[in-house]
């Protein structure tokens, strides 16, 4: 045996586990670290507060306005022409000319010991609110949908960019190796509007993609299942001369390519297993399912719907079901699970979008999933471990949405998109519960404590234990960032435990 | 990605240790680069202390004293605030690095122009070796290496034509090689196949972003699948590379531009459009234009002029005046994220039927026109046979019902309604009707109305129109109007809604109003004597009822009788087209040709294009002050980036002259950019390994002389793929065996050198292609729309768009991967998973990974398993369906594998019929062997089968 060969080909075979990407797990960027020679790199990994993060992005963007900011003196001018100081100069996606000031649709009530506005229409989240940081101070640059969904997920509003998910992937990798570090569930029948370019790997590896887990009752994953008549011990045998044959090509060629290949193979058998299992959430006790109001093997008939809003039930479990599941793959070891959820774009125009009758439904089909999560995970000691963040990528306007009807009309409320000020909250692993940041009287601008995108990403890589300044890909000879090239983002160390 | 640079930087430290001698380029500019431009570069306003090192003036204050320069101090001292680079920037020297500088400084520093960015020179090869062998061999030399011994034949008939057709060879191919072992005739043979076309038109349309839709929220579809083809015939064409250029980047601006220096502008229309709600499209458009600055630049000259849209580049030496001023270049096209503008741009099928239509339809014409000898006297014989009246005759008006309006006949028959023309009416007129022949049809001539009076709009809108008869004696009957047609009708009322019983719509015919117009209708019986009550309604309002108009009927064949004007020529033209032998048969024969030719014509792809804003409508170009198209800065003119000087004298100064700019003797960058892309394809990685970056931040080249000596070849030999392609298969070192061996795997652990043949997985397309090939499914057309092979349901669900993926049945379910149908945000995951794009952006190269989710994929979607089931029904034997899939015969114990595998598998479905059936129905297949299925299953998923051999 030739010692210095077998070294250089372990070594090799290790650089094509590790660069070329074996499997979920192996490339984790400590692991490359560590081989790595020069100084690139250095210093981006930190202490890490969050394992893992349960990333909720409700697509449409919720009204802030009937749910988290309680504006007495909006209310005040409800019907009331907008004084044009808000109007000069805006764009505004849909609305035209002098809009009437519209108030919450919905009552307040302080909630929990921290004295928390929350709308009647949340009382889950209400009973968990003393968990969670509520940031009233949420502003972005995007008024499309599409772009802003991506300069949320992805760090720029253009196509074509590595999302959040694939990026923690990249830098962190997965914990179970039989399973994606990054997984996409989507529920409310339709993807988001920038579709799968949310959980792309832009100039990343392919690798670190989002990997789609489907709860409408084809194959979890696609391609999982073996064909019909292909029983796993057929599947078992044709896999066992498929590795021999393999291991005959490469006593024939020696390259370390192919152990990679007869691996590749194993691991995806494995998955075949790994991945139905986790995905039952039928496995769960009945008093959890309940917590959710989960109900295992349902499929929604908006699922397949062509257009599914006029369909949605407040009792539709779709989400809770994925909450369950975010919950199981978090467990499992995933690291970035991220749930879409379609159906909160309510201008009101039609029926089915509008604030007094679609927002209370979408309501419905998330707040106790959500409550159910955080106690679940609370329960379990996950809690600690796993950061959970919710939001849309934008705000709504305080005022009603006047292109199509000129005055309020019931199934008919509704708001146009509002970059300048939203809001999101962030609870579990890192987090200090608690209120942070301010708007206006009317809810239009913030007040103090601003919160950009940027920011929020920088405080996602943070907690993860990724230095957001520092974690970079080198491509087209830029050092290419989440955050972007600037430095405007910044951990938000107000909210931090 | 860190790993792979860390091995470029351990081979270049042995290259700097093995010669003495410091190259800046090689050895020096890369530590600068990396570790210091981003403060001491070329952004002004991220510099730090003044101190640039990017040029050699700049450097100065940082080498002073001589004797101990601050440089040097600033690299080696403990004090961590003056410690360079600084400690928080992420940033550290190695010991080697430090002791390159050293040296360097040692040396007087000596700063040489980036390598990129000189013009390369061909170095002479002498000793009549091909020069990609001379420098190679070399470069192996200086590591102790020789070449590998060549590869056998079947491998090298299988790379070949993988290679350079992205399809595998038949057998019969490769037996024939086998006996000949020809490798020149082969390889022309391979280049002349029209799969070469299809083939690296992938790479390109890559590098173009195409894409089928337009991208964001409704990503609806675009109809742009005749650049696609435009790319594949030009590849085909071997057209040179600076044509290929020239039209698509401006082949609007050539004169005397042709449909298909046109249709290359698509390239740059396959920019991504905004359809949302509510967006402002000139924000898009300037994404669109930036987009294609950004693209151009990488595609032709490997530079990344993407970060100077913000800021000075901190790298390169690209400012932000010269982004701008070299986007001003782009900013003067008529699109405006609108879809337009478009041009019809036929195939070359379509082409060539319009032609032959064009021409049968004049010949026709002018033999119609002619007339045959006996003509004459035949038609005057038939005009006195059926009377000399006219075709049509006008009824005298007997009675009218009216809620207002009187109607007035004059001796022509005409109707004139009296006075000022009420909003409305509904009419009952009663006509009498000639006795004698039975009527076959009925006729209303729109005349036109007087200019002026109250109502503005000339236009008349009949809403429904009824027919009774009335005999003497008998009660009224309803008659039956059947096979309406009218000269012309408003779209939306057209003519046959005036008979459809509803008051919806009617007979209408703006924007043609100002005109007299025709309608005819059968008579569903022909009618004979009596009276006819004729209403209509004209309910519409705004004075859209008739001024002028008459109703005549005739006794003629209902065929004889179009809704033609000018009824004057109309005897004659009947007896033309319905009555005489000879002309009515050349009449069927025109007629049939021009209906064909309208449908052609409808049937053109209607393809988005450039087009340059007339003088008077072009736009001023500002710089946007940190990339933001609202926050407008200075103005710009049109220029290259300073870098680069300006364009050659006698260039026109617009895109036409930049394309001529970018294949110019003199640009330093897009021959080395292509045939660096190029060695990519077929060796796995560049001589240039990041192919995207030329730039500072860029790796060296491996292989330096060679890269210039197929850069200078390359344009030299007049910019020709297939000959740069011939001149890299033909040498030594393509076609060397992939073998790994110890002593090459520890002197050459990634083959950078080239000490064997390259080896690794071939890219998603061929895979699929090489599966549909071997066992016989491919369907092997050229071009056309994109088509739907079975993709998993439910995975498109776009928000919005209606669009809807149907697996293809018939020959399009198999066709090459190339001509799938791309959505943008929802792209074909069997080739996506294989590291496919979406055609979001250009996609200068692939990264290729190995995921478990590609095993899966390989090995049960129902592409690859209807690939199996075919492949099993091709096999004659285990030996044959191996050699189908890998041209080289099995090794015995392959053999023996196989065999074992077959056995096993042959016993289990026996024992279970039901799991036979069902998998011959998932491998497509209504009878067959189940065994052998699954055997033909693991030779499409061998780690060989997968890889570039």
């Amino acid at each position: 045996m030739n010692v210095q060969y077998e070294k250089v080909r372990a070594q090799t075979r290790r650089h094509f586990f590790g660069q070329a990407g074996l499997g979920f797990g192996a490339l984790a960027l400590n692991q490359l670290l560590a081989e790595e020679k020069g100084g690139v790199g250095k210093g981006v990994k930190i202490p890490a507060k969050a394992k893992s993060i349960i990333y909720l992005h409700m697509a449409g963007s919720p009204s802030q306005i009937d749910l988290f900011e309680n504006k007495p003196a909006l209310t005040k001018f409800h019907g009331k022409d907008c004084p044009e100081e808000y109007l000069e100069g805006k764009r505004f996606a849909f609305i035209k000319g002098t809009p009437k000031m519209m108030g919450s649709v919905f009552d307040y009530q302080k909630r929990g010991e921290s004295g928390q506005w929350v709308s009647d229409l949340l009382p889950g989240l209400s009973s968990v609110i003393d968990d969670v940081c509520v940031i009233r101070s949420m502003n972005t640059d995007q008024f499309n949908h599409s772009p802003a969904q991506l300069l949320l997920q992805t760090g720029n509003p253009l196509l074509g960019y590595p999302s959040m998910g694939s990026w923690v992937n990249y830098g962190l990798g997965s914990e179970n190796k039989n399973l994606p570090g990054f997984v996409v569930l989507a529920s409310g029948g339709k993807t988001p509007s920038a579709g799968k370019s949310l959980w792309g790997s832009g100039f990343l590896p392919t690798l670190y993609q989002g990997v789609q887990c489907r709860t409408d009752g084809g194959d979890p994953i696609l391609y999982l299942s073996d064909p019909k008549g292909m029983s796993r011990e057929a599947r078992r045998k044709t896999l066992d001369a498929l590795k021999d044959l393999n291991e005959y090509q490469n006593q024939h060629i020696g390259d370390p390519e192919t152990l990679t290949r007869i691996a590749q193979y194993e691991l995806s058998y494995r998955m075949q297993m790994s991945v139905p299992e986790v995905m039952d959430i039928g496995k769960e006790p009945q008093h959890v399912l309940d917590l959710y109001g989960a109900k295992p093997g349902f499929v929604s008939n908006v699922e397949t719907a062509a257009d599914p809003r006029r369909l949605y039930k407040g009792d539709d479990p779709t989400f809770a079901n994925n909450c369950v599941l975010a919950r199981r793959l978090v467990e499992n070891g995933v690291r970035f699970v991220q749930l879409y959820d379609w159906g909160w774009d309510h201008h009101g125009s039609s029926p089915g979008e509008s604030i007094d009758e679609t927002l209370p439904i979408k309501c419905q089909q998330i707040d106790k999933a959500i409550a159910g999560l955080i106690k679940d995970l609370k329960q379990r000691g996950l809690f600690d471990e796993t950061l959970i963040v919710w939001g849309g990528e934008f705000g709504r306007t305080p005022m009603m949405q006047n292109n199509v009807n000129s005055v309020l009309k019931p199934g008919y409320y509704g708001r146009d998109h509002h970059p300048h000020a939203f809001t999101m909250w962030m609870a579990g692993a890192g987090i200090k519960p608690g209120a942070y940041g301010e708007t206006d009287d009317i809810g239009y601008y913030i007040g103090e404590n601003p919160v950009g995108i940027r920011d929020l990403q920088a405080t996602i890589l943070h907690l993860l234990g990724l230095d957001p300044h520092r974690f970079h890909f080198s491509y087209q000879g830029l050092n290419q960032r989440l955050i972007g090239p600037t430095d405007d983002g910044q951990v938000i160390k107000g909210i931090l435990a | 990605m860190f790993l792979r640079f860390s091995f470029v930087s351990v081979l270049v430290l042995s290259i700097v240790e093995a010669n003495a001698e410091l190259d800046f380029n090689r050895d020096v500019r890369p530590i600068l680069s990396t570790n210091c431009f981003s403060c001491h570069g070329p952004d002004q306003e991220a510099r730090k202390g003044k101190l640039r090192l990017d040029t050699a003036d700049g450097a100065k204050k940082a080498l002073k004293p001589v004797d101990d320069p601050e440089l040097i101090y600033r690299i080696e001292t403990n004090d961590e605030d003056d410690l360079m680079p600084p400690p928080d920037s992420g940033h550290q020297l190695t010991g080697s690095q430090k002791e390159v500088l050293k040296r360097w400084v040692a040396a007087g520093a000596p700063y040489d122009k980036h390598w990129s960015f000189q013009i390369p020179r061909k170095k002479i090869v002498t000793g009549g070796t091909n020069a990609i062998d001379h420098f190679v061999a070399k470069g192996l030399k200086e590591v102790g290496l020789e070449m590998s011994e060549p590869a056998d034949r079947d491998t090298l008939i299988r790379r070949l034509t993988l290679d350079l057709t992205g399809l595998p060879p038949t057998l019969a191919e490769a037996e024939q090689f086998q006996k000949s072992g020809d490798v020149k005739k082969l390889v022309d043979e391979i280049l002349a196949s029209e799969a070469f076309g299809e083939h690296w038109a992938r790479m390109w349309l890559d590098l173009a972003r195409y894409a089928d839709t337009k991208g964001y929220e409704k990503d609806r579809g675009r109809n742009i699948w005749r650049y696609r083809d435009w790319v594949i015939d030009a590849l085909n064409a071997d057209m040179p590379f600076d044509q290929f250029t020239t039209e698509q980047l401006a082949g609007d601006l050539l004169p005397n531009a042709n449909v298909d220096e046109i249709l290359a502008t698509a390239f740059h229309r396959n920019t991504m459009e905004n359809d949302e709600g509510g967006t402002d499209d000139e924000e898009f458009r300037v994404a669109a234009v930036k987009d294609r600055v950004d693209t151009t630049m990488q595609i032709w000259m490997g530079l990344t002029m993407g970060c100077a849209k913000c800021h000075t580049h901190k790298y390169d030496p690209i400012s932000i005046e010269d982004y701008y001023s070299f986007y001003a270049f782009f900013n003067q096209t008529e699109d405006a994220d609108r879809g337009t503008p478009v041009m019809a741009t036929p195939t070359r099928s379509q082409r060539e039927e319009i032609r032959d239509l064009e021409m049968e339809i004049k010949d026709l014409d002018q033999e119609l026109k002619a007339r045959p000898e006996e003509f004459q006297s035949a038609f005057l014989k038939w005009k006195t046979k059926i009377g000399e009246g006219a075709l049509w005759r006008s009824l005298s008006l007997r009675g009218q019902e009216t809620k207002g309006t009187e109607l007035l006949q004059s001796a022509d028959g005409a109707l004139t309604a009296k006075g000022e023309l009420p909003e409305k009416d509904t009419w009952i007129l009663t006509f009498d009707l000639p006795a004698g022949q039975p009527l076959t049809a009925l006729r209303l001539d729109a005349l036109t109305k007087k200019a002026g009076g109250k109502w503005k709009d000339k236009n008349v809108a009949l809403r429904e129109l009824t027919a009774e008869l009335f005999v003497d004696g008998e009660k009224s009957r309803k008659l039956r109007l059947t096979n309406p047609r009218a000269d012309f009708s408003q779209k939306g009322w057209e003519v046959a809604k005036a008979i459809d019983g509803s008051t919806k719509a009617g007979w209408a015919f703006s924007p043609m109003a100002a005109a007299p117009h025709v309608a005819v209708f059968d008579f569903d019986q022909p009618v004979t004597g009596g009276q006819l009550r004729l209403t209509l309604e004209q309910e519409y309002g705004q004075g859209l009822i008739f001024e002028n108009f008459k109703v005549s009927v005739s006794n003629l064949p209902p065929s004889w009788l179009e809704a033609e004007v000018d009824a004057k020529g109309g005897l004659e033209s009947v007896f033309v087209t319905h009555v005489y032998g000879p002309t009515r048969e050349m009449s069927v024969r025109l007629e049939a040709a021009r209906t064909n030719l309208e449908q052609v014509r409808r049937a053109i792809p209607q393809t988005p294009i450039m087009r340059e804003l007339s003088v008077n409508r072009r736009r001023v170009t500002k710089v946007h002050r940190r990339g933001n198209f609202l926050d407008r800065g200075e103005m710009v003119s049109q220029r290259l980036p300073e870098m680069f000087g300006s364009l050659p004298e006698g260039f026109p100064d617009n895109r036409l002259g930049v394309a001529r700019w970018l294949t110019d003797p003199e640009n330093p960058l897009t021959a080395r950019v292509m045939v660096n892309r190029i060695w990519a394809r077929l060796f796995g990685k560049g001589i240039v390994e990041t192919e995207e970056d030329f730039g500072m931040q860029g790796a060296v080249p491996t292989y330096p002389d060679l890269l210039d000596w197929l850069a200078v070849d390359y344009r030299e030999k007049g910019w020709s793929l297939k000959d740069l392609l011939k001149t890299i298969v033909m040498s030594k070192t393509y076609q060397q065996s992939a073998k790994v061996t110890p002593d090459r795997l520890a002197k050459d652990p990634r083959n950078a050198l080239l000490s064997r043949g390259a080896r690794f997985r071939l890219s998603a397309e061929i895979i699929r292609d090489q599966a549909l090939a071997t066992s016989g499914l491919l369907t092997q057309k050229l071009g056309g729309p994109s088509v739907m092979p079975p993709q998993p349901p439910g995975v498109w669900k776009s928000t919005y768009s209606g669009e809807k993926w149907k697996d293809a049945t018939g020959p399009d379910r198999y066709r090459r991967g190339l001509y799938t149908y791309l959505k943008r945000t929802s792209p074909y995951p069997a080739l996506t998973t294989f590291d496919a794009g979406s055609g979001e952006v250009c996609q200068i190269r692939r990264i290729r990974t190995n995921t478990p989710l590609q095993a899966l994929i390989t090995l049960n979607d129902t592409t690859f398993l209807e690939a199996a089931g075919a492949l099993s029904k091709k096999m004659r034997s285990l030996e044959h369906g191996f050699r189908l899939v890998l041209v080289r015969s099995p090794l015995r114990k392959e053999l023996v594998r196989l065999q074992a595998l077959y056995s096993t598998m042959e016993k289990h479905y026996e024992n279970n019929l039901e799991a036979a059936e069902n998998l011959l129905k998932s491998a497509g297949l209504n009878e067959g062997n189940a065994a052998m299925v699954t055997v033909a299953n693991v030779l499409l998923n061998l780690d060989e089968t997968l890889t570039k051999p």
